[in-house]
């Protein structure tokens, strides 16, 4: 049988083209469960299936939310904030909660008309969760793998 | 609470406070650095975005005006280090015209200083940071000395912009880049190894051929006795009588208290204004907080039909200066070509396009055969552009401050011309796709220096006009903000920021 795409994942990780900070972060990231405590069921679920069309995936195999919950149960911020976006707790709380309440039940494509129009009329909350989100996925070593990235075995450089 | 009592006190370990703290150390001071932020031992620079964000000032700031200014990991370091932990070490010196912008487009400021006050200090810093370069570098002044170690090799999008450039008639050169391309011994830290092109410099390096403060002046001072003591966030300075005799900060979670002679503060363009405003200091001219500057920056990338590994090398490899004066700009920019990490590059390609869903999959499945070319322009300052504290406070229960920020024309003429330049070169190369980032780059000029009291904060030698012990050492003392990266300036001026007040005191 051939080895899974994580098999192979984890033999680079566990090789010496990874430095040992480089392998504890990737691992962390590989295998990190995310208790969630920050949004409300409700919020949780619309969050998790406006993930699913803003940067498609495979929930059971990444959890794109459940880092934004542990960012947000920890007050953590990326330093900065446009000044006319309110002080919240939650900056995503207004922007979930303008799409309707059958959002889950509709077509991704219906799905997508009204994401578009959140994206019109809630500009700013629209692109911080955007690129939150794109930046979780894209951190991800499986999903960096898959678009022939390995950057991250550095540890004996690399020639030009 | 303790007191100890020094010397000196520099407040901040960037590249505004570390080359002085050497300096007042090899002097025989009694000297402390406090830093906000925590040591960042090389042996935990991870190659991963994201743990990085480590080395990046995460307490929240206000971004207003028309065009709101990102802060984080696009212009802010913590750390003991400060910001030179994740600059590109793109060094190019000033060219001694953009120290004079107002005598030669009557907008801008004036610098109270000359370039030939900087070029020692440029020599200096070139050989102790041990520059790579060019043998021959085709702009600015002629050079009395040659770069410490040649250039480091190209990456695919210097080569790119490489060949775009000479499509178009338009010179180019190696970079001059602070990491090196051989090994070298530097005082008080040991050997740095050369670069190995891991490319994720501005995630901080892991092999020490950057030349970041840390594995450079930081040794250097504590060879010679200085102190550094890192996750020390200063909250408050004591004055008796018109001098700044003590401050306060809060370290490890407790209140601590240090006497000094005479103050640096070196906390950065935003920081710096931020702890003055708070108690209304050094602030007769009414300058403090304001004439806030970025450069711009704008980055076109396109997808070439070869691989380029984008991460791979020194991302800034290749340099054009041909713009650095362009009819009908003030002032003028430079063109770089930059390698990009994939996490920053797809937070930027969502941002930057609105793009989602699977055209944003799509899209990136060509990461690994992108490439970009990037400006470093003159930002003026402006009225409307300032720092001011707002009335939300941070978790310290000090007031966050806002930011305002809107390019004026002349910003908006430099992006147009040169987005529309950079796609030139683009195609030229053969690259497909392309897509722009309108970009700022860098805090600049808020406590600016200069030789009247009424419209600057500090004088040429960085001695606030209001304290007599007061030094204002980083970005913020800028008068103008420059078409190359501010570091290799910064570093000189914090060179003779040292030495002028160590004259002043024998």
């Amino acid at each position: 049988m051939e080895p899974s795409e994580k098999e192979n994942l984890l033999e680079l990780l566990e090789s010496s083209r990874v430095t040992p900070a480089t392998h504890k972060a990737l691992l962390e990231r590989l295998n990190a469960k995310y208790p969630l405590k920050f949004f409300s069921e409700t919020q949780l679920e619309t969050l998790r299936a406006v993930a699913l069309r803003l940067v498609p995936h495979d929930p059971l195999e990444l959890d794109l939310v459940g880092p934004i919950d542990h960012r947000l149960a920890h007050g953590d911020s990326k330093g900065w904030r446009y000044a006319d976006l309110p002080l919240e707790a939650n900056p995503y709380a207004r922007l979930l909660e303008a799409l309707p309440e059958n959002f889950l039940q509709l077509e991704g494509e219906t799905q997508d008309v009204l994401l578009e129009r959140l994206q019109r009329e809630q500009p700013r909350a629209f692109e911080d969760l955007l690129a939150e989100l794109v930046e979780i996925y894209y951190a991800h070593p499986l999903v960096q793998v898959r678009i022939g990235y390995y950057g991250f075995a550095d540890a004996q450089g690399w020639t030009l | 609470m303790t007191t100890s009592r020094f010397d000196a006190v520099v407040v901040g370990t960037g590249a505004g406070g570390a080359p002085l703290l050497s300096r007042l150390a090899k002097a025989g001071l009694k000297v402390l650095a406090l830093e906000a932020g925590p040591v960042h031992p090389l042996s935990e620079m991870a190659t991963d975005e994201r743990t990085q964000e480590k080395l990046f000032w995460k307490d929240e700031r206000l971004s207003s005006g028309r065009d709101p200014i990102g802060f984080g990991r696009n212009n802010s370091g913590i750390g003991v280090g400060g910001s030179t932990l994740h600059y590109t070490a793109y060094v190019p010196r000033v060219q001694p015209d953009d120290l004079r912008l107002r005598t030669e487009f009557g907008v801008g400021q004036d610098w109270p200083l000359e370039y030939a006050d900087l070029e020692p200090y440029f020599e200096e810093l070139e050989h102790f940071l041990g520059i790579s370069g060019p043998a021959h570098y085709p702009w600015g002044p002629e050079r009395r000395s040659s770069y410490r170690h040649a250039a480091l090799p190209l990456n695919a999008a210097a080569k790119a912009m490489q060949r775009g450039c000479e499509a178009l008639g338009i010179r180019t050169s190696s970079a001059p880049n602070a990491a090196l391309s051989a090994p070298q011994e530097q005082e008080g830290f040991g050997t740095r190894r050369a670069c190995t092109n891991r490319g994720f410099c501005q995630a901080g390096c892991s092999v020490s051929a950057k030349a970041s403060v840390d594995v450079t002046f930081l040794p250097l001072a504590q060879k010679f006795g200085a102190e550094i003591r890192p996750n020390a966030f200063v909250t408050r300075f004591m004055l008796e009588r018109g001098r700044i005799v003590g401050l306060e900060y809060v370290w490890n979670g407790i209140l601590e208290r240090v006497e000094m002679d005479t103050l640096f503060l070196c906390a950065g363009a935003i920081e710096t204004p931020r702890l003055l405003l708070m108690q209304n200091l050094a602030n007769s001219s009414g300058q403090v907080g304001r004439n806030f500057m970025a450069h711009v920056g704008t980055q076109v990338w396109g997808r070439f039909d070869a691989e380029t590994q984008p991460f791979m090398g020194i991302p800034g490899g290749l340099i054009s200066e041909d713009t650095h004066r362009v009819d009908g700009l003030v002032g003028g920019y430079l063109l770089q070509s930059i390698g990009g990490m994939p996490v920053t590059y797809a937070s930027q390609y969502a941002r930057g396009t609105g793009t989602w869903g699977q055209k944003l999959l799509e899209h990136m499945k060509g990461y690994m055969h992108t490439a970009g070319i990037n400006i470093l322009g003159e930002g003026l300052p402006y009225e409307g552009n300032f720092l001011e504290l707002s009335s939300e406070r941070d978790a310290r229960g000090l007031p966050k401050p806002i930011i305002h920020y809107s390019n004026g024309e002349n910003e908006k003429k430099m992006h147009t011309h040169a987005e529309k330049l950079m796609r030139d070169i683009w195609t030229a190369a053969g690259a497909k796709d392309l897509w722009t980032f309108p970009r700022a780059a860098h805090t600049i000029g808020t406590a600016r220096m200069g030789e009247d009291p009424r419209s600057s904060v500090i004088d040429a030698g960085g001695r606030s006009f209001d304290i007599e012990n007061l030094y204002i050492c980083d970005n913020s003392m800028f008068p103008s903000s420059l078409s190359v990266n501010p570091a290799l300036t910064q570093m000189a001026l914090s060179l003779r920021v040292a030495d002028q007040f160590l004259e002043g005191r024998n």
